[in-house]
Parts: structure tokens; C-alpha cells; sequence
């Protein structure tokens, strides 16, 4: 057990950490995308959707917690990581160029993921705690997406968090050690493949629904 | 030739001065005059230091030796940017023609926790060497060893493992992480060790010591930023990253079963 | 009087010989012996790692910040073995052949033997060590050829052997460290050797970073610190390549052998200014293709492209027809010289010679050359700016390694005994001329294989601890070093060292570089002497002594090449015969080529220092070849 811990708390181990509860997070992602494609075909299936969702009961419990675990290990590595590596470089440079190794995405890994700990609280805040009143569930939506800087908040919200995913799902295979994943690895196709499916993917869906109603 | 041949020009430069570790540096402004554009950085530092021993004062101290790309003594971060601004090139091999008259220069010596300045440029990369004796090499006797072709090794491994041990450790990756972290130094050595039959016996104990060696001398951590990879100077991939990560997770729960 | 006590019993026997008589310490003994080594290049690493493994405890100093940044790191080509993997009739007895016809015939015999013969283990251990030589695809090591040898014997790691070959050794000396059996001290330069009753007992250094100076004491002394290129200012040496430790060690009674044998290697990137610091060499395999020519009318300052063919002199075809631009180091470099002494040197400088690839890119097309050069061709278009693809490269010789040395026996030891020499600072293998690819095995072949051995010899003979630091010879030791560097700081002229250190270059290279005569030398030696009274009345040093202080170390050190430097002298004015890399215009061939004098100088000369302003005190080994015939070099 000693070693376990000694392996998490290393550097290393700690950037597993990140590795892992983020590849979740991307798979979270797709799910919550698919489920929310939804949308697309009417409410009548989008309110299939949420009722079977709700119908699973304990599971969906269990799965939320399983989440809020993850997401609070995330954060809290996350943030411990940036702690350090300010710590490691106590005087900073006068000047400082990028040679070209770092991209939008990677260098504002910590201020896109508070940007996301922030709306993922109001995200929670305002929808699930709509959604247990058992009102019309595309109704809470229409009535959200109503209000045009509601659209511009989500939109730009699904951009951060496309922004994080560009640099992070790449980031993740590299730091499980996946194969070649110098400058020209597929990783990294993959990884702004899937950010951009994200970002088009939730951010079409408030335009939708503020044309539609 | 003739089209480049060579000219003289003036810059302004701001280089860090710190008479020692523990005291506060700053940037101090020379000017260096009738630089021939043929020179190296060292050679204008040298001239800029000649007239500043004539007057009196104090030369700029620099590490630097073999002044041709390989010893890996000098560095610094010029205008932002480690070992200056060409790719693949030591700050002893960058020459003053990439430079225009009348530029400002701004010269900052490496900064990491685990660096301390020695004075102005210099700084103590004895951590690197620290990681090294933590188990970066196969731990062999003299003597004993068996024939040389005794155990073929395939061309591309083979080179893929020099592509890994060229690191010259200058400390570059360091100084251009966002994070001041080792792993491309380590990684290398662990890289091409573990490619080797040789040094892959014990490699699952290497990584797992130099990687604790690491964390214990105060560099950061790895964010997969890719800096140090464009600025090696020998144009060592973060490939070795990825593979150092991978031995370590394996070498730890080996470790777990009792092996090694 | 000089007994190179060479073991008894036939050549191939030799080592056997001794390593079966030489006494042996018992191993609980060991631990109780500590060895000082000086230098972390190849001979120092690999001996401090060998010797810790046996048991003794090792102190091991470098100048650098770091071991690994030694000057054995920039060795390009490779290392030469015995191996005969290519089945190209290789043996060890070849190797010892060519090794000392290339010295020409002024190496000892035995010593070489021993070289060729450990040269085969050297390959098995760096292999051991996880150094990635160049392989073939199936899987075995690749072999290339070099410099001269008519069999494929060099092993190398792409264009980097040296720097592989020492973080080989540098890893190994790295583990003994972690395992406590080697104590390492960087950024300490030695400034003084201690001897006590004819033994040495330690060493007095500089610390770089504080300025102290520190005192070590132990039950013997190795130097590996390389050889004194460096004395001409520019050199294809290191920056921090320096003679101070050699040279304070023949001060305190060690002989020092030929002096005068320096190694000028004829394609380096030209001097362009005179604030260059440095030269590069570019490898000697470029002379496989490239053309070497001048104008042939002097002062020709046309672009080398308007130079109609009638109008150019291939010199080296033209006077050695069969060897033509593949003649050995020494005559190309001499011939380069000549040419440009008659004014027909080109470039901004006018010391320089065309190197010039456009009959072979016509001939074999400009992909072929590329893939044998496109790294050479590119490190001289990021130095020059100049495409040599298009236009012929400039080339000039420069002086490039060190044959002489402090004189050693068969065991590596000097004449005061306890002190070993290894590597590069010994005179032992390479007689006039060192071979390519030879400087790294030599190194290797004392740290790994030869001295862990030999000074066991020493060691089982003595007592462990006999002195320590509190022994006054160290006080004053420390005390004169202190002096030197307070005289140094206090003169407070108007030249700076590098100034000066450039002026004794010019002096060396002009009249004791690639060729040398009588009166040169003789007028060398007055301006030396003249320059030395410069230095001493008009040096500028910046800052004080209890500081990192780079301007500091490196007037001590020209302070040390100044007296070495008329040591090179004396020795060239003894040996009036030409050998290898001493060209002396007064014994040549009617062809203009180097004549050897074997009835008079076939030996080593030995230089006794006795005392300031005093000549040295010469001895001579003779050297008696038993095993091949000597013959005179042509190459016409």
C-alpha cells in the first residue's frame, strides 16, 4: 500500500491521476453528447431520454458520485501539479518565447479547467436542480436557451472545455505512455478531432433550441 | 560566400548579473560594438568581457568549453528563448549573423529550483548528474563482459537508442519548460537504456530510482508542453517522455510482485 | 637511468608476463587505499570506475561543472580494434603494426603491443555499458575505415563516438559514486602536485566556485588531463584544455617526452577573425572527394567559381600523384601551409585552401555526396554561412592533439613514483604521430584495462594513510599557489591574459607548429622569454581571488604555457631529425619530405626540470625495435 502511494505521489503517478480522471471525463463527455443529440429529434424523444435516464434510479447515483469523486481528484491534482510547477521556477524569466512546443490549449490547461470547475457548478446549479421539480424537461431548456447571453455563456463554455480537451486527451495517451507521440502523433489529431466534436456538438445545441422555439 | 560575407553591428545587451547564489541579480546593459556577424555568442561575449577587464570591472561570468555543439557546458536563454533563437543549435554554435544591427538582447541564465546561479549565467546543473548516479547506466563491472557480438541488436533499435543517448545535458529542457521539469533528460537515459537487451534487465529499477531522485531536487512536473523538444539542441523527442512514463508504471507494479 | 621496465619474455607475452608478477593488494586491503584521480575524460573516468570496483577508495576532480563534459566528449570519428569482424585480415599484431609505423617509429614497442592487444576488450565492455555503435541490419556492429588503415577496424557511434564512449565511462564512474567508492569534485582545477620524501601524496586544487584552496592527500596520484593544443591558442581543444596540472607536475621533478610532437590536423574551419576563439575540426574523411586547391597566381582574389580550371593548382595531386589529396595528416597540413606562406592562400584571411566538391557532386551526383556529408556539409554552412554544394569549402589546418606527455614506464607510472599518468597527458603510445581513431582507444585501453592493474603494483608495496593534509609540504604547497594567484591579480597592466595567450600562439604556431628550423626556434625562445616578462609586468586580471573568477583561472593558466611553451621549443631544437608530427626544414629528402635519423634520435626525449630559469635537464630512452623494421614514409 506504501508503494501505491509513493507511486500516486509521484510525479509521475500524479499526472496518471490527471491522465486517467480526464480520459473519464472525455468518455463522460461522449456520453452526455449522444444522450444530448437528442435534442435534435424533438421533445418527444429528448423526454424519452431523460425519463429512461431517471429511471435507472441508484445507478445514476452511484454514477454522479463516481463523477463528483473523479472530478474532485481532478481538480485538486490539478491544482497541487500547477502549485508545483510555479514552485519549481521561483524566479521567472524577464523575457520568455515559445519555441513553438506549446499550443493555446496546453498552455491554459489551469485557467480553461477552473473555467469548466465554474460552469460545471452552475451547469449543476441550474439543470439538475431544475430537473428533479419534474417540470417539462425541454421546457427548463427552451427557457434557458430563451435568453440570447445564456446561448453566448454555454457556447463559450463548450469552447474552453474544447480547449482542454485539444491539449488534455493528447496529454493523457502521452502520459500513459501510449507509442509515439512526438510532434506528429495521432494522439493529437484525435485529441482536436474529439474537442471539436464537443465543442460543435453542445455548442449547436442552444442555438437549436433558441431557433426552434 | 560573398553574399553573406560577413559585417560588423551593434547591439544592446541586458544580461543578468548575480555575484552569487544567494545574492539579488539584475539586468545590467553593455553595449557590444563592431560585432563581426561571423562571431559566435561566446566570441561577443568574449569581446564585450575583454573591454570590460581593461576598464576594470567585471567580465560576464559563462559556462562554455568545447565550443562546438557537444559538451554541453554553456546555455542561456536569449531573448526568451533557450540557447537563442535558432533550433538545433547550442548557444556556442548560434552566430551573431541571425542577429540585426542595433537589436536588443536580452541574456537570462537557465532558472529552475534545482538550478542555483553560481554566478551571473552560471548555474549548478549538479542534479542532472544526481538522477545519473541514481541509476542512469547498466550496472556492469569492467572486465567480464562478453564478446561484443554476442548479442545482435536490430538497426533501428539500435538507433533509436543513440537517438536517445545524443542528450549532452545542457540543461535546455529545463530552462524552456513552462515547468522547469527533467523528464526529457531522464527520459532520454532511461529511453535508451531500456531499448538495449543490455540495459533492459534492470531497467524497471532505473526508472522507478531516477524518477524519485527527480521528484526529490525540486523540478517540476511534465504538462506535455512539448518546449523542451523543440528546443534540444539535439532535437531529442518527447517520444522518450512517453516511454519513461510507460516503464515507470511498469516498473512499479513489478516492484508491487517483488521482482527486482 | 630511464627504466621503462618493460617485462620480460616475447612481445605477445609481454602483459601476460606482468600481470602474472606484479604483486597483487588483498582486497580487504584495498579499501584502505585512497587514489586520487585528476581529469574525468575517458582514461580518468574509466579509471576511477574500474578502481572503485576492485575497492580502492577514489577521489576523482574535474574542472568542469560536470564529469561528463570532458573533452573526450567531442572525439568525432571512432575507436579503433583488433576485432577483425570484417574478415579483412585484422589482427592484433596488425593493429600494433600501423599504430607504430604512424607514430613513426618513435613509440615503445611493448606499450603499443599491449594497446592492440586490449583493444578487443574495449569494444565487449562499451558494448556491456549500452553504447549504441552503428549497427548493420542484422544486427551486428558496422566497422568503417580511417585514416590510412587498409582494414575496416573503426567501431563509432554516427558522427559522436567520443561523447558515447564517455557517458559510457562517465555512467559507470556515476554508479560507483552513488555506491559511495567514488567521492566527486567538480569545478576544482589542480593547481599543484604534493610531493613527499620522491612520493607523490596529493594534490593542491582551486576550488572554482569559492576560490578556496583545498588540500588533498593520498596513497597515490593519477593524472588524466589531457593534452596542451591549447598552447597555441587556437586549437581544436576545449576551452578549459590547459597544461597547469602536467606542467606543475614536471616542475616537481615528473619528466616530460617530447614536447614538440603536436598533432596538426589539416581540415578545420579557417580562422575568420581575430577575436575567434576556437577552431572546428571538420572530419578528415571530406579528403575521400574533395579536391584541395589554390590560385595559382598569388593574390588571385577572384571568386573561386571564376577560376578557369588552367588557372588552379591542385598542389596535392600534383606532387604525390599516387596518395594525391589522401596523403597523411602531416603532409597535407605542411602543404597547405606552404601554399599559403607563397601567398596563394584564399579567403579574407589568406589562410586558407579551397576543399572543393564539385568534381565529385558532377561525378556522382549531389545526393550521393550528400548522404556521405550532408552532416559535415551542414555544420560548416552553420559556421561559415557558405554553401559548399555550390561553392568550395575553406579549409586550414589546426593543431588538433598532443603525442607528447608526461614520460611514463610500462606501468603508466612517472619518474617520481606513486604518480600514474594516463590518456592524452602521457607520451606513451602514439610516438610522432597518432593514428585516427586511436586517441580513444588509448585513453579507454590505460583507464579500464592497464592501470587498475599496474598501479596495484604500486599500492601492494605501500603502506595505506603514510600522510595526510596536516603535512607541511601541503601548507606550502597551498601557500605558493595562493602567491601565484596574488601576484596575478596584483600586476595591473594593460593586456588582458587572452591577449597575451594569443601572442605566445602566434609565436608557437609560426615557429614551432607544422614546420620547424634552427633559427626559428631560436628565435622563438627569446620571444617567449620576452613575453613572459610581459606577462608578468603587464597583465590585467579583473576581480579577486574568493570569487568564481574565470578571468583568474585563466591567466594561471597562461602563466603555465608561457614556461611550457619554450619546452616545446627546447625539445624541437634537440631533435634535429623530422618525425611524424616534427618537421624540421633541416632534415628533409630531396623531395621535400620529412627525413627520420634513427642512428641519432631513435628515442624519447626526456625533460628534468631544474629550477627557474634554468635549462632543462635531458634524458634519453632509446628505443630498440625488435619486432618491425623501420622504413622511411613516401607517399609519392
Amino acid at each position: 500500500m506504501n508503494s501505491f502511494l509513493n507511486t500516486i505521489w509521484s510525479s509521475i503517478g500524479k499526472k496518471w491521476v490527471m491522465a486517467i480522471t480526464g480520459l473519464s471525463f472525455c468518455g463522460f463527455l461522449v456520453f452526455h453528447l449522444l444522450g444530448n443529440l437528442t435534442v435534435y429529434g424533438g421533445p418527444e424523444l429528448f423526454n424519452w431520454y431523460v425519463e429512461h435516464l431517471h429511471s435507472l434510479g441508484v445507478l445514476i447515483k452511484i454514477a454522479e458520485w463516481v463523477l463528483l469523486f473523479l472530478f474532485l481528484v481532478h481538480v485538486i491534482t490539478g491544482l497541487l501539479l500547477a502549485y508545483e510547477n510555479y514552485r519549481a521556477r521561483p524566479v521567472r524569466y524577464a523575457v520568455s518565447k515559445t519555441a513553438g512546443g506549446r499550443t493555446l490549449g496546453s498552455r491554459s490547461m489551469a485557467i480553461t479547467g477552473i473555467l469548466i470547475l465554474a460552469f460545471v457548478v452552475f451547469h449543476l446549479l441550474t439543470f439538475r436542480s431544475a430537473g428533479q421539480k419534474e417540470v417539462g424537461d425541454l421546457m427548463i431548456l427552451t427557457n434557458w436557451f430563451h435568453r440570447p447571453e445564456m446561448v453566448a455563456a454555454y457556447i463559450m463554455a463548450m469552447a474552453v472545455a474544447a480547449l482542454h480537451v485539444s491539449h488534455g486527451f493528447w496529454s493523457a495517451f502521452q502520459t500513459l505512455g501510449a507509442g509515439h507521440s512526438g510532434r506528429k502523433s495521432k494522439f493529437k489529431t484525435a485529441g482536436i478531432i474529439l474537442s471539436l466534436v464537443v465543442a460543435f456538438g453542445f455548442g449547436c445545441i442552444p442555438v437549436f433550441i433558441s431557433m426552434v422555439s | 560566400m560573398s553574399a553573406n560575407a560577413s559585417k560588423l553591428i551593434n547591439l544592446t545587451l541586458k544580461v543578468w548579473r548575480q555575484k552569487g547564489p544567494d545574492v539579488k541579480g539584475g539586468l545590467e546593459t553593455y553595449e557590444a560594438k563592431d560585432i563581426s556577424t561571423d562571431m559566435s555568442f561566446l566570441e561577443m561575449f568574449d569581446v564585450v568581457n575583454e573591454g570590460l577587464i581593461l576598464e576594470g570591472k567585471d567580465p560576464i561570468s559563462f559556462d562554455h568549453d568545447c565550443r562546438e555543439g557537444i559538451c554541453g557546458a554553456c546555455g542561456a536563454v536569449v531573448n526568451g528563448r533557450a540557447h537563442g533563437p535558432e533550433e538545433g543549435t547550442t548557444l556556442c554554435q548560434l552566430h551573431m549573423r541571425h542577429f540585426d544591427d542595433g537589436d536588443v538582447v536580452v541574456v537570462e541564465p537557465w532558472r529552475s529550483k534545482a538550478f542555483k546561479i553560481v554566478k551571473d549565467l552560471v548555474v549548478d546543473r549538479s542534479a542532472l548528474d544526481k538522477i545519473i548516479q541514481a541509476g542512469g547506466y547498466i550496472s556492469v563491472n569492467t572486465g567480464g563482459a562478453p564478446d561484443a557480438n554476442a548479442i545482435p541488436i536490430a538497426q533501428e533499435v539500435s538507433d533509436l537508442a543513440m537517438d536517445a543517448a545524443s542528450c549532452i545535458g545542457c540543461g535546455a529542457c529545463v530552462a524552456s519548460c513552462p515547468n522547469a521539469s527533467a523528464m526529457l533528460f531522464v527520459g532520454a537515459k532511461v529511453s535508451q537504456l531500456k531499448l538495449l537487451p543490455q540495459g533492459d534487465i534492470e531497467s524497471a529499477k532505473r526508472a522507478v530510482t531516477m524518477v524519485e531522485t527527480m521528484d526529490s531536487l525540486g523540478f517540476g512536473n511534465c504538462t506535455n508542453e512539448g518546449e523542451c523538444e523543440v528546443e534540444c539542441p539535439k532535437g531529442i523527442s518527447i517520444t522518450n517522455i512517453a516511454r519513461l512514463n510507460r516503464s515507470y508504471f511498469k516498473a512499479r507494479s513489478l516492484f508491487k510482485k517483488g521482482v527486482n | 637511468m630511464l627504466d621503462s621496465k618493460i617485462p620480460e619474455g616475447p612481445l605477445e607475452k609481454k602483459w601476460d608476463n606482468y600481470k602474472f608478477n606484479v604483486k597483487l593488494v588483498n582486497p580487504a586491503n584495498k579499501r584502505k587505499f585512497n587514489v586520487i584521480v585528476v581529469g574525468t575524460g575517458l582514461a580518468g573516468a574509466s579509471a576511477s570506475a574500474s578502481m572503485a570496483e576492485l575497492g580502492y577508495n577514489v577521489k576523482t576532480f574535474c574542472i568542469q561543472d560536470s564529469p561528463r563534459r570532458a573533452h573526450s566528449i567531442a572525439a568525432q570519428g571512432g575507436i579503433n580494434a583488433a576485432k577483425n569482424y570484417q574478415n579483412d585480415g585484422d589482427s592484433v599484431k596488425r593493429l600494433f603494426y600501423d599504430t607504430i609505423k604512424g607514430g613513426d617509429f618513435r613509440a615503445r614497442e611493448a606499450n603499443v603491443y599491449r594497446l592492440a592487444q586490449v583493444s578487443n576488450n574495449i569494444i565487449d565492455q562499451c558494448v556491456a555499458q549500452g553504447i549504441p555503435f552503428a549497427r548493420e541490419y542484422g544486427g551486428l556492429l558496422a566497422n568503417r575505415s580511417f585514416g590510412g588503415a587498409q582494414v575496416s577496424r573503426t567501431f563509432y557511434a554516427r558522427g559522436q563516438t567520443g561523447q558515447q564512449l564517455l557517458l559510457g565511462a562517465y555512467g559507470a564512474m556515476s554508479r560507483q559514486i552513488q555506491a559511495g567508492k567514488v567521492k566527486l569534485y567538480t569545478r576544482r582545477e589542480m593547481r599543484d602536485l604534493v610531493v613527499v620524501d620522491g612520493k607523490a601524496r596529493g594534490i593542491v586544487v582551486r576550488n572554482l566556485v569559492t576560490g578556496e584552496i583545498e588540500k588533498y592527500a593520498a596513497d597515490a596520484v593519477v593524472m588524466a588531463t589531457g593534452g596542451y593544443g591549447n598552447a597555441f591558442f587556437l586549437s581544436t581543444n576545449a576551452m578549459a584544455c590547459n597544461v597547469s596540472a602536467a606542467h606543475k607536475a614536471y616542475k616537481k621533478g615528473a619528466f616530460f617526452s617530447n614536447p614538440c610532437y603536436t598533432q596538426i590536423h589539416p581540415t578545420c574551419i579557417p580562422v575568420h577573425g581575430d577575436y575567434q576563439s576556437k577552431l572546428t575540426l571538420m572530419s578528415e574523411s571530406l579528403r575521400n572527394d574533395g579536391r584541395v586547391w589554390v590560385p595559382k597566381e598569388a593574390g588571385d582574389k577572384r571568386k573561386p567559381e571564376d577560376i578557369p580550371e588552367g588557372e588552379r593548382d591542385y598542389f596535392l595531386e600534383r606532387k604525390y600523384p599516387s596518395f594525391g589529396n589522401l596523403v597523411p595528416r602531416d603532409v597535407a597540413s605542411r602543404n597547405a601551409k606552404e601554399q599559403c606562406d607563397a601567398g596563394k592562400g584564399v579567403g579574407e584571411t589568406g589562410f586558407a585552401v579551397y576543399l572543393d566538391f564539385r568534381d565529385a557532386i558532377a561525378r556522382d551526383g549531389r545526393d550521393s555526396i550528400e548522404k556521405k556529408y550532408g552532416n559535415l556539409f551542414q555544420m560548416y554552412e552553420r559556421i561559415t554561412a557558405a554553401d559548399p554544394y555550390t561553392t568550395p569549402m575553406m579549409i586550414y589546418p589546426a593543431s588538433h592533439y598532443t603525442m607528447g606527455g608526461l614520460w611514463v614506464d610500462y606501468s603508466l607510472q612517472s619518474t617520481l613514483k606513486g604518480l600514474f599518468v594516463i590518456g592524452e597527458a602521457n607520451f606513451s603510445d602514439h610516438g610522432a604521430n597518432r593514428l585516427g581513431a586511436s586517441a580513444l582507444m588509448q585513453g579507454l585501453a590505460d583507464g579500464y584495462f592497464i592501470l587498475p592493474y599496474t598501479i596495484g603494483g604500486y599500492l601492494a608495496g605501500a603502506k595505506p594513510g603514510e600522510v595526510d593534509e596536516s603535512h607541511p609540504e601541503f601548507s606550502k604547497s597551498a601557500k605558493e599557489v595562493e602567491e601565484l594567484y596574488a601576484k596575478l591579480l596584483s600586476i595591473d597592466g594593460d593586456r588582458t591574459c587572452d591577449d597575451i595567450h594569443k601572442e605566445l600562439g602566434k609565436i608557437l604556431w609560426d615557429y614551432c607548429g607544422m614546420a620547424r628550423n634552427e633559427a626559428g626556434l631560436l628565435k622563438a625562445k627569446e620571444m617567449i622569454a620576452d613575453l613572459r616578462k610581459e606577462f608578468w609586468t603587464n597583465l590585467k586580471v579583473a576581480g579577486t581571488m574568493d570569487q568564481f573568477n574565470q578571468n583568474l583561472e585563466n591567466a594561471a593558466r597562461v602563466a603555465d604555457f608561457l614556461e611550457f611553451g619554450e619546452l616545446m621549443v627546447t625539445d624541437a631544437l634537440f631533435r634535429k631529425e623530422s618525425c611524424g608530427g616534427h618537421f624540421n626544414e633541416e632534415s628533409q629528402t630531396e623531395e621535400n619530405e620529412a627525413k627520420r635519423d634513427d642512428e641519432n634520435f631513435c628515442c624519447v626525449s626526456a625533460w628534468g626540470y631544474r629550477g627557474e630559469g634554468e635549462e632543462p635537464e635531458l634524458h634519453r630512452e632509446e628505443l630498440a625495435f625488435e619486432n618491425v623494421e623501420l622504413s622511411q614514409r613516401s607517399y609519392k
